[in-house]
């Protein structure tokens, strides 16, 4: 019994990056998106006995997160807070590459999305799940993940033009 | 013709969710029409610039405030693994980045879109990637060079190079080959090569083959390590396999 249990411990420790990744597409700092892994963990750990041999660890680890963000970001709101933003320019330095320009220029088009189509991008752009695996993390019909994605498309594609178009 | 193809089953393609036949109906439609070409090339850019955006997220070391819930509670905390070196290696990977577009993750049928859609010469060793039942089979001069050339003796100004032969932990034999637009791994199957692993170089191709191994994209470097059974084949090896055809 405490074996399956360390045993469980030791899968959701080695899905940290990838729990910390899809934090990030939901979070806009890193300090808040770690915050969320801490919070999604500690759920985790008092209902081991949840989740389902069998079935995919990663996305149920993904549906305590998504469940927690929402959590988060309702009492934020009661609190009247706001998320800090991220200071992506700071990361810019001397030897920042084409690449890495890129993806801070991709990580603020993303982060201008609302949370849900934050989430379907982290989900199947990032994280590579298929559609259905998308659609049971948030517990919405399979139609309404398509056509968030499809939307989320949309805009990033606006979004990162615009940002081309004005350097 | 027009607009056979609606967005969303264009963005199904290039997400890997349409089985086999609809996925058939879009290769065949892909290698006639530009314009479909285009967008569904600019829907595989567009997922794949997503993740390589995200993906360094996947190195940066893990706070222990995050790695110590999940540690046995008898366990001291580890001490944070300095290696300089590893370190400084893992850098100098990322930093090589930008110069490949990477398709690791990709499905054959949506790389082969992309490489349709981008703008190879004519007659090029650059077409020499054809897809089959949803594979990527090596052809032309890319096939011609993985079944003679040997890595041990590079060809100055061929089209054309090979860096490494290995037998896989399958028993087969793999080659790493590039060419001036793009580079990948290839493994013996039957009587042809298959594709395991591609990069293209993502803006102008580089004005020479890469000769040599270290050059190649991290991705097919990888594709490398989780294929390898103990080491690349030394010269005399190598050449053994290649008289031999490459058979085992």
């Amino acid at each position: 019994m405490a074996d399956s249990s360390q045993n469980v411990r030791d899968e959701i420790a080695a899905l940290l990056p990838r729990l910390r990744r899809f934090g990030r597409t939901l979070a806009r700092h890193r300090e808040d998106a770690d915050d969320l892994v801490q919070t999604a963990v500690e759920r985790a750990l008092v209902r081991t006995d949840q989740w389902q041999p069998g079935t995919r660890l990663d996305s149920w680890m993904f549906r305590i997160m998504q469940n927690a963000w929402i959590d988060e970001t309702r009492a934020r709101e009661r609190r009247g807070q706001t998320f800090v933003a991220e200071e992506y320019g700071e990361q810019i330095g001397v030897s920042t590459t084409d690449a890495q320009i890129d993806a801070i220029a991709v990580r603020k088009a993303v982060a201008q999305l609302g949370d849900d189509q934050r989430a379907v991008v982290g989900l199947v752009l990032v994280e590579g799940l298929p559609y259905k695996e998308a659609a049971e993390v948030l517990g919405v019909p399979i139609g309404t993940l398509t056509s968030r994605l499809a939307r989320a498309r949309e805009a990033l594609q606006a979004i990162l033009a615009g940002a081309e178009g004005t350097r | 013709m027009m607009m056979k193809w609606t967005d969303d089953t264009l963005m199904a393609f290039v997400d890997g969710e349409l089985d086999a036949a609809q996925r058939a109906d879009i290769e065949r439609a892909l290698a006639a029409d530009a314009a479909l070409r285009q967008r569904v090339t600019a829907l595989t850019m567009q997922r794949e610039r997503v993740a390589a955006a995200f993906a360094p997220v996947l190195d940066e070391p893990v706070p222990d405030r995050l790695a110590g819930l999940l540690r046995p509670s008898s366990m001291p905390p580890a001490a944070a693994p300095v290696n300089l070196d590893e370190r400084r290696a893992a850098r100098e990977r990322s930093a090589r980045l930008p110069s490949w577009a990477q398709w690791g993750g990709l499905a054959a049928s949506v790389l082969m879109g992309v490489l349709l859609g981008m703008q190879f010469k004519p007659g090029g060793a650059d077409l020499a990637i054809e897809l089959r039942d949803g594979q990527l089979l090596a052809g032309g001069a890319v096939e011609k060079a993985l079944a003679s050339q040997l890595a041990s003796q590079p060809v100055v100004g061929a089209p054309v190079a090979v860096q490494l032969s290995f037998v896989d932990k399958g028993g087969s034999y793999c080659r790493t080959f590039s060419t001036a637009a793009m580079a990948g791994l290839a493994c013996k199957q039957g009587e042809r090569w298959a594709v395991q692993s591609l990069a293209t170089a993502a803006s102008t191709p580089a004005s020479a083959v890469r000769q040599a191994a270290s050059a190649l994209p991290p991705a097919v470097l990888s594709a490398v390590d989780q294929r390898i059974a103990g080491d690349a084949l030394d010269s005399a090896h190598e050449r053994q396999a290649r008289d031999r055809g490459w058979r085992r």
